[in-house]
């Protein structure tokens, strides 16, 4: 009875969910990223115009500053991630747990929340920052508010926990003895992050980086809530593209070029990392 | 060369800074909600609940709160089967195509949630389905089945299969099995998984933006009231609907224990 396997079965249901919700809306999106420019219906009349005109249009700049915001993030979030996963690590024990829980915490509150929060912080005149400097030490700020700078903030403070719990998980696969053999051969502190931590934590910075990206690819909150107009980001362009000019094929095709992006970093990441042996910790 | 103590204090210095920049922003959420007056005027002249009051006596605090807990209760349910199937496919059988199957499932979880969105709006309007709620769950569990069917796998990974073998051989039943064997193990990452989907779900944004139609889920209303029309109404609905999620969190955190305590 046990030689029967039903793997197969079991993992059906979510094979056929996953076809239809999320394979399926990606082909039709391909498809009507192939229609003529203001269509709504889907065709055999194929075509490449909308990928032509989208950088003719002035899509190009928006697509760049997604990929420059979702580049910078995740070098930030990861530069300010490692520390905080070598403290936890090593540290590990009540404290490291209480922190740890504490960072994971945010997570669980909406985005638009944390988002809200950071402007009302920033505000200028009136703001939780300008206005207690005022009232206890009567200085006048200004307000980064407004700029791309502030999406950029927003950004790095959503995701540094989507960093932080992969690079940890990373971090916990380095054997403390290989630190010390190490050190014991006279390797410096550039020698021993190089050439041992690295490597052996690769998989969990390789995850988080990867989630920091794709995560910010997409991300249009910040840039709406904390940039104002300084600058606008791919989704906005996309749904702009849908919504306003009820354009439907330059949105597809804009929504196309983002996913093959996502493609190209995600389908090599996946084929060589073992999520199992990850998680299986 | 910084002496061990002077490193330690590096470190816990490093760390409350990190701590302090993730709670700042939500702290001036609670400190924007208890003005009286329409614009943000820090530090408030007079402090005020008087927002909470206008929070509870508007019924839009009511639907919006509905709106997405409808959501999430749904989520909850179809990452709950889907997932605990899943996870036996995942972490439990050994079939043709597990590899190939393990590999697929994280597909969604590294896609960018707006985008998934705009292609499920896309497709839906297409078809000639209309956005709304129901939209929405099916936007969130895309992206939320997959976590949660992870979730349950990891505590899978240490379940011990001799277990139902000893079980049959004892002469117990396919049902007995399941039932005595199998969801025992199951339950715990069954248990955090729900938690997982209720939270994820309740607290998203991107997914909802586009999918969601005419029907506002909260985090929905605070982004877009938080561009326009802003009054302390915004943070203070802000408060309590991070405080009901923590409600309900609550709740089914005892419901466990209830439930455990009743099984014993």
């Amino acid at each position: 009875m046990m030689r029967r396997n039903p793997g197969f079965w079991f993992a059906l249901p979510l094979i056929a969910a996953m076809l239809l919700f999320f394979a399926a809306p990606l082909v039709i999106v391909v498809w009507f990223s192939l229609m003529p420019p203001r269509s709504f219906d889907l065709t055999t009349d194929f075509g490449l115009q909308n990928y032509q005109s989208a950088f003719a249009d002035g899509y190009g700049p928006p697509l760049m500053w997604s990929l420059i915001g979702a580049t910078l993030t995740t070098a930030i979030t990861a530069a300010l991630a490692w520390p905080t996963a070598k403290i936890l690590h090593r540290h590990a024990g009540r404290w490291a747990s209480i922190v740890t829980a504490l960072i994971a915490l945010p997570i669980f509150i909406s985005e638009s929340v944390r988002l809200f929060g950071l402007s009302v912080f920033l505000m200028p005149g009136g703001g939780i920052l300008a206005g207690t400097l005022k009232a206890l030490f009567d200085v006048q700020i200004g307000t980064i508010l407004n700029t791309r700078f502030a999406a950029l903030l927003g950004m790095v403070y959503i995701h540094f926990p989507f960093m932080l719990f992969p690079m940890l998980l990373g971090v916990g696969m380095i054997p403390a003895d290989r630190i010390e053999a190490a050190q014991d051969l006279g390797a410096g502190r550039w020698a021993i992050l190089r050439e041992v931590e690295l490597p052996l934590a690769a998989p969990g910075l390789l995850v988080g980086g990867l989630l920091t990206f794709v995560l910010c690819l997409g991300a249009n909150a910040e840039a709406a809530i904390l940039g104002g107009r300084a600058v606008t980001v791919i989704t906005a362009a996309i749904e702009q593209r849908f919504n306003y000019a009820q354009d439907w094929p330059m949105g597809a095709a804009l929504t196309v070029l983002v996913i093959l992006v996502t493609a190209a970093l995600v389908f090599p990441a996946v084929r060589r990392i073992d999520l199992n042996r990850i998680i299986r910790r | 060369m910084i002496g061990g103590r002077a490193r330690n204090w590096v470190k816990v210095i490093w760390v409350c800074t990190i701590l302090t920049a993730l709670y700042l922003p939500i702290l001036s959420v609670l400190l924007a909600s208890l003005a009286n007056t329409r614009y943000m005027r820090f530090p408030h002249k007079v402090w005020s609940l008087d927002a909470y009051r206008g929070a509870a006596a508007d019924y839009t605090t009511v639907t919006l709160h509905v709106i997405s807990l409808q959501i999430a209760v749904w989520v909850v349910l179809l990452s709950v089967v889907l997932g605990t199937l899943g996870a036996m496919a995942y972490a439990r059988y050994d079939w043709r195509g597990r590899t190939l199957f393990q590999k697929m499932l994280v597909l969604p979880i590294f896609f960018p949630q707006p985008v998934l969105g705009l292609a499920l709006l896309l497709s839906m309007s297409a078809l000639g389905i209309a956005p709304s709620w129901k939209t929405a769950v099916v936007a969130h569990a895309v992206w939320i089945v997959p976590i949660v069917t992870l979730v349950i796998s990891i505590r899978l990974f240490g379940y011990d299969v001799a277990q139902e073998e000893a079980a049959f051989d004892l002469g117990a039943s396919r049902w007995q099995v399941a039932r005595e064997v199998t969801f025992p193990a199951l339950w715990p990452g069954i248990f955090s998984g729900a938690l997982f989907a209720f939270l994820l779900s309740w607290s998203n944004l991107p997914l909802s933006i586009y999918t969601s139609g005419a029907d506002t889920p909260l985090p929905l209303w605070l982004f877009s009231r938080t561009a326009t029309n802003y009054s302390p109404l915004v943070p203070a609905i802000a408060v309590i609907g991070t405080f009901v999620s923590g409600l309900v969190v609550l709740a089914l955190l005892l419901l466990r224990r209830v439930l455990s305590r009743a099984a014993n």
